[in-house]
């Protein structure tokens, strides 16, 4: 059979035709098998090629952690404000929507109508503002306008623990404090979310991302107590600011830190002087005075150099490395033990009890007391103080004597309150710190108590707990309270300027702990500048009026009453962990 | 043998017209038929999951109003607890301060005066249920044909009252 032309040309032609489309398939499928093995990075932008069409990239951030007391009453929390704004080209009606923005956002009317007739193609008229006017707003109905949230972070309890707490800024960051320690922890994790474009796509749930939630050792009503207290004897005193810090001497749990004047971290913007965000407690540097005696005193009875009834006889004057010591009274007091150098708070006593120790073991138990050293407390600005020692060229003999009496070195008053803590807790130095548990969903980590060293002995932190009773007892009765055993010691400093010590101005301070035969809490006050110029006078009843009220919130019966419940059985005096 | 394939060949190129135009028309009816049965189910089951979509984020976005409702009041019950108001409640109803010395404290035996560490009792949220996935196609298909047939007697129901 002849083939017709056409058909001769189909027959030829086909073979190519089937030859070439197999091995267009076979180059596809091999391109196909080839695409499956490559490596991660190329994977990884083919992904991203492929999502980008119709996903788009959202960097997400967790809900910010909580922060509460130690019985759970909420410190910090999240809530949102509200930006309003307006699109002018989509108002119809300016004039009226002006007036109408102006009266709910209290804004000048005519300010209002050129916003709402700009020629941008956004402005924004208030921010922030509270949910109450963003709904007046959305109930309005206006064309145009747009209501964004803004997270915000609140502080229920208003200035409370402000200092501790600290506070986030605009950028969610946190600053100071609890908040700035523990930024990673309570910001959780940013994340790089897709969202899809397509719309009948089912939208992924981001919600259930949130920080770590902190329970602190912080009792809210003991922080209150401390502050009232605080701020009344600052105003009392005519200081011109003032520090309390109480600490568990047990644990090195603070439950109270507060400085003042404060700051309302809901707020923060508003203050004037950024100093006033930092906290004092753990980042103001002061010469610390005749608290550091009991230090000193304790470091020599640890190292043997003197005994508990090791006796000097005070003439009221020493020379000691070119300058000459003197008492705070300028009196000589004959023969004085131990006891009462303290009880006195003789400066000659102290410079004495320095030189029989030597500067090298002097130093080296001072740093054993954390003294020119951060306490490393979990809040953020902590200063590390500073001391001298022997070979650093600001170094001077006479240093060890003024060292040995808290002047000439600095510290914070957490540092003093954790040195002192040693001695209360029979010579084991705790970490202070104020986190008491982090909650990761439902993981809870609880802090465990951790010690910073043991300076000196159990027997000679005995020894020292008599002697601070003996002061309160017999020298500054004005910390004593009704009932109960008291160790405590007073601190006058005088304030270094760059040319010597400002004149008639002083630093006022009391440690103090209770009961002295198991303490429960170490408290220091500290006035900066008040009228009157001594320790004694000015910040011990201040440590009395506080005491009065933490013995009933701690649950602290007086000593005969202690002793008898301990005699039948009881176990007394608590803190509540 | 070769002959008898290339006669098969020209058969079936040569064949009438009529036929291939028929065979044509029904593959094309079929195809057609079947892309609408396709598009009618891509269609129900776009548009139940773009339904189902909706009313996630609807909820979503109450459970997020539900929260954010929480905090605020979570604020308020805070400021309610504060202890400026406590104290000043107290002190309407003529509370005064206790003093160490109108404590009586007793003895109790068994109890131990460190309270119990009540931080650590969190009240947690129960785990939502989630659902099993154990669908088959033979339940999916079933699924579809509910679903058509329920539309089917709907439609018929809204015509017969017309």
């Amino acid at each position: 059979m002849q083939l017709q032309p056409q058909q001769d040309i189909f027959r030829k032609r086909l073979p190519f035709v089937i030859i070439a489309l197999t091995v267009a398939t076979a180059a596809l499928l091999g391109r196909l098998a080839t695409l499956q093995y490559q490596s991660p990075e190329v994977l990884n932008y083919l992904e991203r090629v492929r999502n980008s069409n119709y996903n788009d990239t959202l960097q997400l951030a967790a809900s910010r952690g909580r922060i509460y007391d130690r019985d759970l009453e909420p410190l910090a929390v999240n809530t949102l404000d509200y930006e309003i704004g307006i699109s002018p080209n989509l108002v119809a009606e300016p004039r009226e929507t002006a007036t109408t923005l102006a009266s709910i956002l209290e804004l000048n009317e005519l300010e209002a109508f050129e916003m709402v007739s700009s020629n941008q193609p956004w402005v924004s008229l208030a921010k922030p503002v509270s949910a109450e006017v963003a709904q007046q707003i959305g109930q309005a109905d206006l064309g145009g306008v747009t209501i964004d949230p803004i997270p915000r972070r609140q502080y229920p309890q208003g200035t409370l623990a402000a200092q501790i707490i600290g506070f986030v800024g605009e950028d969610l960051q946190g600053y100071y404090g609890v908040e700035g320690f523990y930024q990673d922890q309570l910001a959780g994790l940013v994340r790089d979310r897709q969202v899809s474009n397509i719309p009948f796509d089912v939208p992924q749930d981001f919600g259930g991302d949130r920080g770590k939630d902190i329970v602190l050792t912080i009792d809210r009503d003991i922080q209150f107590l401390v502050e009232s207290e605080l701020q009344h004897a600052v105003t009392e005193s005519g200081a011109s600011e003032g520090t309390i810090i109480i600490m568990d001497p047990r644990n090195g749990d603070i439950l109270a830190m507060a400085s003042y004047p404060t700051f309302d971290p809901n707020f923060y913007y508003d203050v004037v002087d950024p100093t006033l965000l930092r906290n004092p407690a753990i980042g103001e540097q002061y010469e610390p005075g005749s608290v550091m005696k009991v230090l000193t005193v304790a470091a020599a009875i640890e190292d043997g150099a003197i005994t508990p009834g090791w006796t000097y006889n005070d003439q009221g004057i020493l020379e000691m490395g070119g300058i000459t010591i003197q008492n705070w009274d300028r009196n000589a007091h004959g023969l004085v033990d131990t006891t009462q150098l303290l009880v006195e708070s003789l400066n000659v006593g102290a410079a004495t009890v320095a030189t029989e120790l030597g500067p090298t073991n002097f130093y080296s138990m001072m740093s054993s007391f954390g003294i020119g050293r951060a306490t490393g407390i979990d809040l953020q600005g902590e200063q590390a103080g500073m001391m001298f020692v022997p070979g650093d060229p600001d170094w001077s003999e006479s240093q060890l004597g003024t060292n040995s009496f808290g002047q000439g070195v600095a510290t914070t008053p957490l540092q003093m309150l954790t040195a002192v803590s040693a001695l209360a807790n029979g010579g084991l130095m705790m970490q202070p710190h104020v986190v008491h548990q982090i909650i990761d969903g439902t993981e809870i980590y609880t802090s465990q108590p951790s010690a910073l060293g043991r300076p000196i002995s159990a027997e000679t932190a005995g020894i020292l707990t008599e002697m601070m009773v003996s002061v309160v007892n017999d020298g500054v009765d004005e910390a004593g309270i009704a009932g109960y055993t008291i160790a405590g010691k007073t601190g006058t400093a005088q304030i270094p300027t760059p040319l010597g010590y400002e004149n008639d101005s002083s630093i006022v301070t009391f440690i103090g702990f209770l009961p002295a035969d198991d303490p429960v809490a170490v408290v220091l006050v500290k006035l900066d500048r008040p009228r009157e110029y001594w320790g004694s006078l000015v910040a011990a009843p201040v440590f009395r009026r506080l005491a009065e009220r933490l013995v009933i919130m701690l649950e602290i019966p007086p000593d005969d009453i202690r002793h008898a419940l301990a005699a039948e059985g009881g176990a007394v005096g608590h803190i509540n962990r | 043998m070769a002959a008898r394939k290339q006669n098969w060949f020209i058969r079936q190129a040569q064949r009438p017209p009529w036929r291939t135009r028929r065979q044509a028309t029904a593959l094309a009816t079929l195809s057609v038929f079947v892309a609408i049965i396709m598009g009618g189910l891509y269609l129900a089951q776009v548009g139940q999951l773009s339904i189902t979509g909706r009313q996630l984020e609807e909820l979503i976005s109450t459970r997020d109003e539900l929260q954010q409702t929480n905090e605020q009041l979570r604020v308020e019950i805070a400021g309610l607890r504060s202890v400026p108001r406590l104290l000043a409640r107290a002190q309407e109803l003529t509370f005064v301060d206790a003093a160490a010395n109108s404590i009586e404290y007793l003895v109790v035996d068994g109890y131990n005066p460190n309270r119990v560490d009540n931080t650590t009792v969190l009240l947690q949220e129960e785990a939502p249920e989630l659902p099993v996935y154990d669908e088959s196609f033979e339940g999916w298909a079933r699924q579809q044909w509910d679903i058509f047939t329920a539309q089917l007697e709907s439609f018929v129901e809204r015509a017969s009252e017309r």
